[in-house]
């Protein structure tokens, strides 16, 4: 049981390593789907450039964060 | 014996997900729902790739990981076969599973399961060759510069598919990929380089 409970944590890492992040991701892509079905194309624009600058904040902040507990 | 377990249990997976998802789901929902896993996977490389990169945290060693994996097996002492089987198995269970999402995801969206699957086995192949030809060589391939130019390539062809699940259709079609993967590119050296200044300042 411990077995199956660590593989299925490690599948969901597969994916996920901060819930926060990956929530904000398909926060965006649900947005991008509300735009592309208004203004079509160009909404495309947007969603690439949002999650582009999620990818940075989320990279810094964690940087941030594991800087300020300590040495590696 | 560990191993071929685990290969047995992917190879059932390809075949049962492969089969049910080319007859069963209709095209957009798969694009949608495996371009946004597909994204999820990249864009957690990637980050990983720029804290990497930046020097927040340290390179992944293989060779140190293998050191470790063979001394721990050592002091299991009578368990060692059982300790040993679930090693190999965890360990090429988990890391074929990654094979078999992204053989899934592009046999899968692109309607091109066999060539997906054959592509699949190839890369196992060469791969296995390779690290009995040259494994020691092999330590000192920079993992992490792969594994950066995996999470771009991956985040690009997520949001590709994930747009065309949406209904999106992108300009250029398939060429729009490059401009998402240079996209991806300029945000993370973008990362790397906001994260580095106030290190070195």
């Amino acid at each position: 049981m411990t077995f199956l409970r660590a593989a299925w944590s490690e599948v969901v890492g597969l994916f996920v390593a901060d819930w926060v992040q990956s929530g904000v991701i398909v926060v965006i892509l649900a947005a991008g789907w509300l735009l592309v079905s208004r203004v079509g194309t160009r909404a495309l624009v947007v969603l690439v450039l949002l999650l582009a600058a999620q990818l940075v904040w989320f990279a810094r902040a964690e940087a941030r964060r594991l800087l300020s507990s300590g040495p590696l | 014996m560990g191993t071929a377990a685990a290969l047995i249990s992917l190879t059932v997976l390809v075949l049962f997900f492969g089969q049910l998802i080319v007859t069963r789901v209709p095209e957009s929902s798969l694009k949608l729902l495996v371009g946004t896993l597909l994204l999820l996977f990249g864009l957690r490389w990637l980050h990983k790739a720029v804290l990497r990169s930046a020097g927040v945290v340290a390179l992944h060693d293989e060779d140190r990981a293998y050191r470790q994996t063979v001394s721990e097996l050592r002091g299991a002492g009578a368990r060692q076969d059982w300790v040993g089987f679930v090693l190999a198995l965890k360990g090429v269970f988990l890391e074929g599973l990654e094979v078999v999402f992204i053989v899934l995801a592009v046999g899968g969206t692109g309607r091109g399961m066999p060539v997906a699957i054959a592509g699949g086995l190839f890369a196992m192949v060469v791969v296995a060759a390779a690290g009995v030809v040259v494994r020691k060589p092999l330590a000192r391939v920079p993992e992490n510069t792969l594994k950066y130019a995996v999470g771009v390539a991956l985040a690009s062809l997520g949001t590709f598919w994930a747009a065309e699940g949406m209904g999106a259709s992108w300009p250029l079609d398939f060429v729009s990929i490059l401009g998402l993967a240079a996209v991806y590119f300029a945000a993370s050296r973008l990362a790397i380089f906001m994260i580095r200044r106030p290190v070195a300042a």
